[in-house]
């Protein structure tokens, strides 16, 4: 059963279809990867999932009930969360309280939200140390954000969506930027998620794709062109047209 | 961190054997007033420019009250600090939406509002000549006729407004509006509903202002025109900046300095603001992060010499 | 129309430089005064009358030397400390030279007396003000759409980088932002002498006004600052008819509800 699906989603920007009609389904516990050139729409269908904009037509399903137009905030609610292309975080926090924050906001409770020390929501804060130690950054739990590399940056954009203990991880570009050592450690982090969330993972760098995905969707001009797994999308000639440049792979 | 708090209980102690009881008095007023811009400046990152308008609304309907129907101190603070959160609520609805330009404008206009009814409803306000005549009743049997016994209540509640102050900023809802200030976006993505928690920070730093201006309703016996004015907004956006809007005890620092500044030099010179408007500029110009960013520079530097 | 003109300035200059000016309306203030000591001084109004605004813009020139441009990289809190210590140092410095008291003024002979408006005497130099301030509005709004260097401003307040990048010297767009928002606001104030003459407190209510129109008008939307000014002006003026001591109640009023009803003014672009 597809834990999320879209139906027929489109966003115009004015005269713009950037996103075209996409319909696709993500299974439960499988690692999605979307592709396409620059400009395919595809951040626009994440920033549609994450409610960061309603979409023009279509619907958004997530486990079976339907959340096309709900709003950003209640979307890490639901149990979807997403780590962004270029670095978002909190820069004069400390990476625990970077990740800590994200962590209170899906926690169980927020009793004492105005009194109670931070100190004190114990099942925050382990939550939010084990966000950080998944990602290979526990021992540098205090550093404030701003003083780390872009590298262990892109790590911490993906802890802080790990620390909202979601169900659904939409990843856009995490190896952006990364030198070829850094992605490599990227992908394993990515891969030793694999079982434990259902990741729809954006991606330019076709060797990362083609190693953790279980199934692949292509993205051309806001219209999905294509969809199987690793194997077919390879073989598939309009997809090496639009993507691959029509070399033999 | 012991040190801050033992030094501000000397100060407390202390302040009224070096200034008039007034003039104390007024300091700590205007540290409660800073601690609720900060609420919004230093942490949510929101440059509220009307703070006035919650302290003069505060003080008004108070002041108000108290002069014509004589209610208790209690029941004062508590309208004050209601008046303030109310207003608060008004003024933060009509502006969170906005952001940074627009909304620094916003709560100065919106600011310039309370300012000219106050100015026009003269039968109730007394306009340009403010509300004279505001008692100071006594609570619990104390008669706070006393200079000295007004300073010790109003100290008191200083400390306890610090005091609440510090446990909110260091709860839970204090870091979501550092998050709100870092990062506005991801802060919503990760779950928050950001122009509730504004609004909320509005409220609160508005029942701070509220309180603050009935202290000073009952201290001088009037509630000025300025007291809902520009300039007063203008003056606590100085004292929190001039302390340091980064730390809690920041316009703590700041309201000693303006009130000590403001209240010897006014004395000597009716041209006074011009200095002061001096002041602004050079603390723009060459002292940015304020009293405290200076002093924790000055120690960082000191222990960097001394490794050498 | 005199609200078109300040609101125009402030736009502008909030729009470029992405600063707070609270100094908008002591530069009005500082206009009109510059307009009496010029006008005593070389003994002509109409010499006065363009004199006295350069001299204001000139006075922008220096602060935004002096000061302004130091602070681009700073908070907004920083810029808004700044522009209000300058206001209260104007202010200040003008009961120093002129004294705390107002003067009245009264308009050169020619604009003396009314006009005959068949439903209404309307005095003459109300109506030569309206007239100037909507050439001068007309003539920067020609200056911004026609040319090249009004383009390259109105991009600038669309999107500095690309501005920049395209090798443009954005300090001294920024600069020139700046001195003619000045001038604006001194033109509109050596204007207004003759209708209310002069003292220490006008730049402040000017001030409140201004950002009033900038507010309704959209930020940096420069026709939306004129509109908004026009209408601020037109319904001020029939408020006051029947109620005046609301008016300038009523201004703040309906910017409060139509902020209500949409936040980005009645023009801008959310």
């Amino acid at each position: 059963m597809a834990i999320l699906k879209t139906e027929n989603l489109t966003k115009t920007f004015g005269a713009l279809k950037a996103v075209n009609g996409v319909s696709l389904g993500v299974e439960a516990g499988t690692l999605h990867s979307i592709i396409g050139p620059n400009g395919a729409g595809k951040t626009t269908l994440f920033n549609l999932l994450t409610g960061t904009f309603p979409p023009s037509s279509g619907r958004i399903l997530f486990d079976g009930r339907d959340i096309t137009g709900t709003p950003a905030a209640r979307i890490a609610h639901l149990g979807l969360a997403r780590s962004y292309q270029r670095t978002t975080v909190f820069p004069a926090f400390s990476l625990l309280d970077n990740v800590w924050v994200a962590a209170f906001a899906t926690g169980k409770s927020w009793q004492g939200l105005m009194w109670s020390q931070t100190g004190r929501y114990t099942e925050v804060t382990t939550r939010a140390r084990e966000a950080l130690a998944d990602v290979g950054l526990a021992d540098k739990a205090d550093v404030p954000a701003r003083e780390i590399s872009h590298g262990e940056q892109r790590q911490l954009e993906l802890a802080i969506a790990l620390a909202a203990a979601p169900r659904v991880l939409l990843l856009d570009e995490p190896a952006a930027g990364l030198s070829p050592d850094e992605t490599r450690k990227m992908v394993a982090l990515v891969r030793s998620l694999k079982g434990r969330y259902t990741i729809v993972l954006i991606e330019h760098k076709i060797d990362i794709i083609m190693s953790v995905s279980d199934r692949i969707s292509v993205m051309h001009f806001g219209s999905l062109i294509a969809e199987g797994t690793p194997d077919e999308i390879q073989k598939n000639p309009e997809v090496r047209r639009a993507y691959l440049g029509g070399v033999a792979a | 961190m012991k040190k801050p708090i033992v030094l501000l209980l000397a100060a407390v102690v202390l302040l009224p054997l070096v200034v008039r009881p007034a003039i104390a008095a007024e300091i700590w007023i205007f540290a409660i007033f800073g601690l609720g811009l900060n609420l919004l400046l230093g942490y949510t990152g929101l440059l509220s420019f009307g703070q006035s308008t919650f302290f003069g609304s505060a003080a008004y309907v108070a002041g108000w009250l108290l002069k014509h129907y004589g209610i208790n101190a209690f029941l004062a603070l508590g309208i004050g600090v209601g008046v303030g959160a109310a207003s608060a609520a008004l003024v933060g609805y009509l502006c969170v939406q906005r952001s940074g330009l627009y909304f620094i404008m916003l709560t100065f206009a919106l600011n310039q509002l309370f300012y000219f009814i106050a100015y026009q409803w003269t039968s109730v306000t007394g306009g340009e000549d403010g509300m004279p005549g505001v008692p100071r009743p006594a609570l619990l049997g104390i008669d706070f006729q006393d200079p000295l016994t007004y300073y010790a209540f109003i100290s008191i509640l200083f400390l306890a407004s610090l005091w609440l102050m510090k446990r909110i900023v260091e709860s839970p809802f204090g870091k979501i509006l550092q998050a709100i200030r870092e990062n506005e976006v991801r802060a919503e993505a990760v779950g928050y509903n950001v122009p509730r928690f504004k609004l909320l920070a509005f409220v609160i730093g508005g029942a701070f202002s509220g309180l603050a201006g009935v202290l000073y309703a009952m201290l001088f016996g009037i509630v000025p025109l300025e007291a809902i004015g520009f300039a007063f907004s203008g003056n606590v956006l100085f004292a929190t900046l001039i302390g340091g809007s980064g730390s809690l005890y920041g316009p703590v620092i700041g309201s000693f300095v303006f009130i000590w500044l403001s209240e010897s030099v006014s004395t000597l010179w009716a041209r006074w603001p011009l200095l002061l408007g001096v002041a602004f500029v050079i603390v723009v110009l060459f002292l940015r992060g304020g009293v405290v960013e200076g002093w924790s520079r000055f120690w960082s530097w000191r222990s960097s010499k001394q490794k050498t | 129309m005199l609200y078109a003109l300040m609101g125009l300035g402030l736009s502008l200059i909030t729009g470029v430089l992405n600063i707070p000016n609270f100094a908008h309306g002591a530069l009005f203030a500082v206009g009109a005064y510059l307009l009496v000591s010029a006008a005593n001084a070389i003994g002509n109004f109409w010499i006065a009358l363009v004199v006295a605004p350069v001299g204001v813009a000139l006075l922008g020139l220096a602060i935004e030397y002096a000061g302004v441009r130091r602070l681009y990289a700073a908070g907004h809190d920083y810029q808004l400390l700044f522009t209000f210590g300058l206001a209260l140092i104007l202010s200040e410095s003008i009961i120093l030279i002129w004294g705390p008291v107002g003067y009245s003024y009264l308009p050169p002979q020619i604009l003396r007396g009314g006009l005959d408006l068949g439903f209404t005497f309307y005095p003459k130099y109300r109506l030569f003000v309206m007239v100037m301030a909507g050439l001068l509005v007309l003539a920067t709004w020609l200056f911004l759409e026609k040319t090249r260097y009004g383009a390259i401003m109105r991009a600038g307040i669309e999107n500095k980088e690309m501005v920049s990048l395209l090798g443009i010297d954005i300090q001294m767009l920024f600069t020139v932002a700046f001195a003619l928002g000045a001038y604006l606001a001194g033109i509109a104030g050596a204007l207004t002498v003759p209708i209310r003459g002069v003292n220490p407190g006008m730049g402040v209510d000017m001030l409140g006004i201004a950002f009033v129109v900038v507010a309704l008008g959209g930020l940096g939307n420069l026709l939306g600052a004129i509109a908004a000014g026009l209408i601020i002006g037109v319904a001020q003026a029939l408020v006051a008819a029947y109620w005046t001591e609301a008016s300038t109640v009523v201004i703040y009023a309906v910017m409060a509800a139509v902020l209500l009803v949409r936040p980005q003014g009645l023009f801008g672009i959310r």
